[in-house]
C-alpha cells in the first residue's frame, strides 16, 4: 500500500492516528449529537408519557395503542395516512406520468428542448412556502386566478380549497406544478443513456413513437423509475409544507386534507385552538412513520431491483 | 451538565453574527401577543406605563395566530419566552401552568386582581389549585355587525328574529348583495360562527343542563340548532366553503355583504380598515319574537407572567398596571376591547351597545368548557363542521361525535 | 409520406411542451404582474397588465415589514450552513478516502446510514437536545441541524470523488517533504472543485428553501428565515394582495435569478443522487 506512514515506526503510527481522527471528528461529532442520538431517543420517547417536554413515566406501547386503535386518534391517523396513499398513487400517475410523457417529448431534442428543461425546472428551485402561497391566492373562490380565468367561459365561483371534494385535489395539484420537473429531468437522463443504436436499430424494424415509448423506452429506463418511484413514496409520507400553506395545521376543510406529517406536527407542537401538546404519542407517530417508510421502501426496491434484473 | 458544557463551547467557539439571543438590558422586559394588528395601540399604553416607571421598558412582540400557541410553547418549554405573555383563557391556559410555565398571581404582588369580577377570574384560574395564573384583559362578545347604509340603501330594516333574518336575506340578495360575508374557510372562527347562531336557540337552560350532567351534546336541543345552520347556506357568498374570515371581512367592509357574523375584537380593526363604515354590532336572531338578545360572550384571556423570566419583579409591575382603570379605560378606548376591570368607563356608542348585550349573553360553550384536555371540544367541531356544512355529514353525526370524542375525558358523557 | 407524418407528430409534440411552458410560467408571470398592481386592480381586473407600474407595494414591503431582516438571516444561515458541510464532509471524506485504517468502512457505513434517516422524524428528541445545549431559536441549533442532516450525502459524494484522485500527484509531494496538511490542503482539494460545487448546491437549495426546522425551532422574529418570515407576512397582509404578490416576488427572486445564471449547475447538483 502507498501510504507514507505505513513504515515509518511508532511515533509515526501515533500520529497518523491522530491526524485522522482530527480530519474525523467534527462531521463524526455532528452526527452522533444531532442524528444519531435523537433517533435512538425517538424509539425510546415513544413509550413514555410526558408532562411538557421531559419523559415522565414508562407507559410501554400506550402510545401506539391510541394512536392505532383508540378513537378519536385512530380515526385522525387512518384519515391522514389515507390521504398518504392518495397523495402517492395521485402523484405516481400525474406528475410522473407527466413527466415521463414530457420526457419523451424532450428526448426527441426538437428545437427549444433546452430552454424548456430550463423552465420546467425552475419552479423546483423555489420554496414550497412561496408555491402554497401562490396557488392558494390564485384558488381564491372570489378573487383567484383560476376561477377569474373558469369565469370567462361561464363556470361559477368554485371552493377549491373550501370544499373536501376537492381540496386535496387542488392541493395536489399545486405540488405536480411545483415538483413536475425533477422528474421529467430525471426520467430524462435516464432515456438519454439509452444507446443510440438501439432507438435506432429499432427504427429501422419501423417502430412508430408509441411503440418506441412502450416497448422500447419504458422497459430501459427501469432503473431511473425505481428511484422516482421510491422518492415520490418517500415525499408522499413525509408531506408537510404545502398541506400546511394551503389547508392550515388541521388539514381543512373538515380534516380533508390532513395527511400525516400535519397530524404529527400537530400532536407534538400542539394543537391551533390550545396548544396541547404530547411528545409521547407524537414520538409514536413518528416511529409508525418510519418504520412503515422504511419497510415499505426496502420491500420495494428488493421488488422493483427484480424488474430492472429480469428486463 | 456536560451536554449545556459542549452547547456553550460551541456557542462560544463560532461565527460572529450573534447566534445567542441577545443580553438584555435588566430592565428591559418583552410582552409576546398574537394580536399582530394591536401593535401601535399597545406601544402607547406601554408608554404610558414607562412615564409612571421610568426603569421598566417593554417591547412588543406579535406572532401568526395560527402558529401562537406553539411557539409559546416551544420557547416557555425552552426556559425562553416574552417576560409577560398574553394567553388565551380556560383549557389554553390550563396546559401551561399544568406544566409550570407561569408565575401564580397573589395580592401581594399584584393588588390589582380585586379590581376583576369573579367571573372573569375564572377565565385565568387553573382549576386544580384555584389560584390565578393570567389576568384577565377583555371579554369578547360574538354577534351579528350591520352595514347600516347597506340597509338603508336597500330600503330594509336589520333583523331581529330568525324569521325576519330569512325575509331580510331573501331581499338582499335579490338586490345582488351578499346576505351574510361569512364562509367556512377559517377553522378557528367556524367555531365562533356555530356559537354566534346556535345560541339563540340553545337558552341558558341547555348549558345549565350540559354543565350539570343532564345532557350531552346529542340533545334534540342541540342537534335542532345546528339544523338551523344549514338554513343559512343560500344566503352566505358563492363559494363559501373556501372563503376565510378575512375575505368575509373584506366582502363587508365593502359593503358587498350586509351582515357579518363577527366578534366585538374587530370593531377596531374594521373601523381603521374602513374609517367611513357605518355600522352596528347586534345580537344574533333570536329563535321568535319577544326572546331576550343573545349574543355570546367569552373572556378571551389574559396577560401571564413567565416563570423563568429575569425580570419577574418588572414583569409582575407591568401586569399589575395592566389591571388598574387607568389601563382599562385607555385600553377600551384604543381597541374598541370591553376591558372587565370594575369602573372602566366605555365611551364609544358602539362599544357600549356591546357591553350592554354581554347582561344576557350565552357563554361560548366549547371555549368555557371543553378545551381542557384531549380531544378538546374545539378540535372536534372545527373538524366537523365544514362536512356538515358541505352536507357530507348530518347534524346528528356531528352531535355524535362531538359528545362521543368528548366522552374520553369529561366524565359526565361517559356511557351516553 | 414519412416525412408529413414525421412534420406533423413533431408538430404535436412541440405543441405539448408548449402548453406545458405555459402553465410553467402563467402562474410566475401573473405574479410578478400583480405586485405592481393595486389590491383593487388584483380584484377587479386580475388577467390584465398593470396600467402603471406602481412601487407602492414594493414600499410596504420595504418599510413595514421585517423582510430585509429574514432575507439576511436566510442568507447567513445557508452560507454558514454549506460552508460547515464543506468542511467537515471533505475532512472526513478524505480521511476515509485517502488512509487506510481499521475503522475505516464502519466509518463510512455509519455516514451512509445517516442518508436513510429522515431527520423530519426525529424532530421531537432533535428539539429536546437542542433544549438541553440552549440552542433552540438560536441561529446555531439550526446550523447545526442542517450541518447533520447535509453530512451523510455530502461524505458519501467527496469520499466517491476523492478515491478516484490518482495516488501519485499525493506520493511525489510526499517525497518532497510536504506535509500532509498540506497535501491535503494544497494539492488534492483544488481537484476536488467539481465535487464541491455540485456538494454545495445540492444542500443550499433545500437549506434556504427549508420551512420545517425553522417552524419549530425559532420563534424570535429577529431570527426568522424567509420561507418562515412569508408565513407572518401574509399574516399581516392577508387581505392586501398587491402586497402579498409582491413579497412573494421578492422572496423567489434571489434563488430565480441565481438559477437562471447556473441552471446547469442547479439541475444537476438537485438531481444528482437520482440520476446515475
Amino acid at each position: 500500500m502507498t501510504d507514507g506512514w505505513r513504515h515509518a515506526g511508532r511515533p509515526f503510527v501515533w500520529r497518523r492516528s491522530l491526524w485522522i481522527s482530527a480530519l474525523l471528528t467534527p462531521a463524526l461529532v455532528v452526527m452522533v449529537l444531532f442524528v444519531l442520538w435523537p433517533v435512538l431517543s425517538a424509539f425510546r420517547f415513544a413509550f413514555y408519557d410526558f408532562n411538557g417536554l421531559r419523559p415522565s413515566g414508562f407507559i410501554g406501547l400506550e402510545n401506539f395503542r391510541q394512536v392505532l386503535f383508540e378513537k378519536p386518534y385512530s380515526d385522525w391517523t387512518y384519515n391522514a395516512l389515507k390521504h398518504n396513499v392518495i397523495a402517492f398513487l395521485a402523484l405516481m400517475l400525474f406528475e410522473n406520468g407527466t413527466a415521463f410523457l414530457i420526457a419523451f417529448a424532450l428526448l426527441k431534442a426538437l428545437p427549444g428542448h433546452r430552454i424548456h428543461q430550463v423552465i420546467v425546472f425552475l419552479p423546483v428551485v423555489l420554496s414550497a412556502v412561496i408555491v402554497g402561497f401562490l396557488w392558494r391566492l390564485f384558488l381564491h373562490p372570489l378573487f383567484g386566478l383560476v376561477n377569474q380565468l373558469l369565469g370567462l367561459v361561464g363556470i361559477g365561483a368554485i371552493p377549491w380549497l373550501g370544499n373536501e371534494n376537492t381540496a386535496l385535489g387542488s392541493i395536489l395539484f399545486a405540488n405536480v406544478w411545483h415538483w413536475l420537473g425533477f422528474p421529467t429531468l430525471v426520467l430524462l437522463a435516464g432515456m438519454q443513456r439509452i444507446s443510440k443504436d438501439v432507438l435506432e436499430a429499432a427504427r429501422l424494424d419501423g417502430a412508430g413513437d408509441y411503440a418506441l415509448m412502450t416497448k422500447i423506452v419504458w422497459p430501459l429506463i427501469a432503473p431511473s423509475v425505481t428511484i422516482v418511484t421510491i422518492l415520490t413514496f418517500i415525499g408522499s409520507f413525509n408531506w408537510f409544507e404545502i398541506p400546511y400553506v394551503m389547508a392550515g395545521l388541521t388539514g381543512s376543510p373538515g380534516g380533508s386534507t390532513d395527511v400525516l406529517g400535519l397530524y404529527f406536527y400537530r400532536t407534538a407542537f400542539g394543537s391551533t385552538t390550545t396548544g396541547i401538546q404530547d411528545f409521547g404519542q407524537g414520538s409514536a407517530l413518528a416511529v409508525l412513520m418510519f418504520v412503515f417508510v422504511a419497510g415499505v421502501t426496502a420491500i420495494a426496491l428488493r421488488y422493483l431491483r427484480r424488474r430492472e434484473i429480469e428486463q | 451538565m456536560s451536554r449545556r458544557r459542549i452547547g456553550l463551547a460551541l456557542a462560544s467557539a463560532s461565527f460572529a453574527w450573534g447566534f445567542a439571543s441577545s443580553v438584555a438590558r435588566a430592565t428591559d422586559i418583552s410582552f409576546w401577543t398574537w394580536r399582530q394588528e394591536d401593535k401601535a395601540a399597545y406601544n402607547e399604553l406601554f408608554a404610558d406605563f414607562t412615564k409612571a416607571n421610568p426603569d421598566i421598558h417593554v417591547k412588543f412582540e406579535s406572532f401568526p395566530d395560527e402558529n401562537y400557541p406553539t411557539i409559546v410553547s416551544t420557547a416557555l418549554a425552552g426556559g425562553k419566552g416574552g417576560d409577560v405573555i398574553h394567553t388565551h383563557a380556560y383549557g389554553w391556559l390550563e396546559q401551561f401552568v399544568k406544566a409550570g410555565y407561569f408565575e401564580p398571581l397573589d395580592m401581594a404582588a399584584v393588588p390589582s386582581l380585586a379590581n376583576q369580577p369573579a367571573d372573569a377570574l375564572v377565565s385565568g384560574t387553573y382549576r386544580a389549585d384555584k389560584k390565578v395564573y393570567s389576568l384577565p384583559f377583555a371579554s369578547q362578545t360574538l354577534g351579528l355587525f350591520i352595514n347600516k347604509d347597506v340597509f338603508a340603501n336597500a330600503g330594509l330594516t336589520p333583523p331581529i328574529t330568525w324569521d325576519e333574518f330569512v325575509t331580510v336575506s331573501k331581499a338582499l340578495k335579490e338586490k345582488g348583495i351578499y346576505p351574510l360575508a361569512n364562509g367556512m374557510g377559517t377553522s378557528w372562527f367556524n367555531e365562533m360562527f356555530v356559537a354566534i347562531f346556535t345560541n339563540p336557540f340553545l337558552g341558558q337552560d341547555f348549558v345549565s343542563d350540559l354543565t350539570s350532567g343532564k345532557t350531552t351534546f346529542k340533545d334534540p336541543r342541540y342537534v335542532a340548532a345546528l339544523s338551523k345552520l344549514l338554513e343559512l347556506r343560500p344566503y352566505m357568498p358563492d363559494g363559501f366553503e373556501g372563503i376565510d374570515y378575512d375575505t368575509a371581512g373584506q366582502l363587508f367592509l365593502s359593503g358587498k355583504a350586509a351582515m357579518l357574523a363577527g366578534g366585538s375584537f374587530d370593531i377596531a380593526t374594521y373601523r381603521s380598515q374602513n374609517p367611513a363604515i357605518n355600522m352596528d354590532f347586534v345580537a344574533p336572531p333570536m329563535a321568535k319574537p319577544g326572546d331576550t338578545p343573545q349574543a355570546t360572550k367569552f373572556f378571551d384571556g389574559g396577560y401571564a407572567v413567565n416563570s423563568k423570566s429575569a425580570n419577574k419583579e418588572a414583569a409582575l409591575k407591568l401586569v399589575n398596571w395592566m389591571g388598574t382603570k387607568e389601563f382599562g379605560d385607555k385600553f377600551s378606548a384604543l381597541l374598541g376591547n370591553i376591558s372587565p376591570i370594575k369602573g372602566v368607563v366605555i365611551k364609544d356608542e358602539l362599544l357600549s351597545h356591546v357591553a350592554k348585550l354581554n347582561d344576557t349573553a350565552m357563554p361560548h360553550i366549547n371555549v368555557v368548557y371543553f378545551r381542557f384536555e384531549k380531544p378538546t371540544g374545539s378540535e372536534l367541531l372545527q373538524g366537523d363542521i365544514t362536512k356538515m356544512m358541505s352536507g357530507s355529514i348530518t347534524p346528528d353525526q356531528l352531535a355524535a361525535d362531538l359528545t362521543d370524542g368528548l366522552a374520553k375525558w369529561y366524565k359526565p358523557f361517559q356511557g351516553k | 409520406m414519412r416525412d408529413r407524418g414525421e412534420t406533423f407528430r413533431n408538430g404535436a409534440i412541440q405543441l405539448l411542451l408548449a402548453v406545458n411552458a405555459v402553465i410553467m410560467i402563467y402562474p410566475l408571470f401573473v405574479m410578478v404582474a400583480s405586485s405592481f398592481k393595486t389590491n383593487a386592480e388584483i380584484f377587479s381586473s386580475p388577467l390584465s397588465l398593470p396600467t402603471h407600474f406602481s412601487t407602492a407595494n414594493l414600499e410596504k414591503v420595504w418599510t413595514e415589514t421585517n423582510f430585509v431582516r429574514y432575507l439576511a438571516n436566510s442568507v447567513g444561515i445557508t452560507v454558514a450552513s454549506v460552508a460547515l458541510i464543506l468542511l467537515f464532509s471533505t475532512l472526513a471524506g478524505y480521511a476515509i478516502a485517502r488512509y487506510q485504517f481499521r475503522l475505516s468502512s464502519l466509518v463510512l457505513m455509519f455516514f451512509l446510514s445517516g442518508m436513510t434517516v429522515p431527520l423530519k422524524l426525529a424532530i421531537i428528541p432533535l428539539f429536546i437536545q437542542l433544549d438541553t445545549l440552549g440552542l433552540v431559536d438560536s441561529y446555531l441549533g439550526l446550523v447545526l441541524v442542517y450541518v447533520a442532516m447535509g453530512i451523510p450525502s455530502a461524505v458519501f459524494i467527496m469520499t466517491g470523488f476523492l478515491r478516484t484522485l490518482p495516488r501519485e500527484l499525493e506520493e511525489s509531494a510526499r517525497m518532497d517533504g510536504a506535509s500532509e496538511l498540506r497535501i491535503m490542503w494544497s494539492i488534492m482539494l483544488p481537484l476536488a472543485r467539481p465535487a464541491l460545487v455540485i456538494v454545495a448546491i445540492q444542500n443550499a437549495v433545500p437549506i434556504w428553501n427549508d420551512f420545517f426546522f425553522p417552524l419549530v425551532l425559532i420563534t424570535s422574529d429577529n431570527l426568522k428565515t424567509l420561507p418562515q418570515g412569508l408565513t407572518v407576512f401574509v399574516g399581516e397582509f392577508t387581505t392586501d394582495w398587491g402586497v402579498l404578490f409582491t413579497g412573494l416576488t421578492l422572496a423567489a427572486l434571489p434563488i430565480t435569478l441565481l438559477y437562471i445564471v447556473l441552471s446547469k449547475q442547479f439541475i444537476s447538483g438537485i438531481t444528482q443522487g437520482a440520476v446515475k
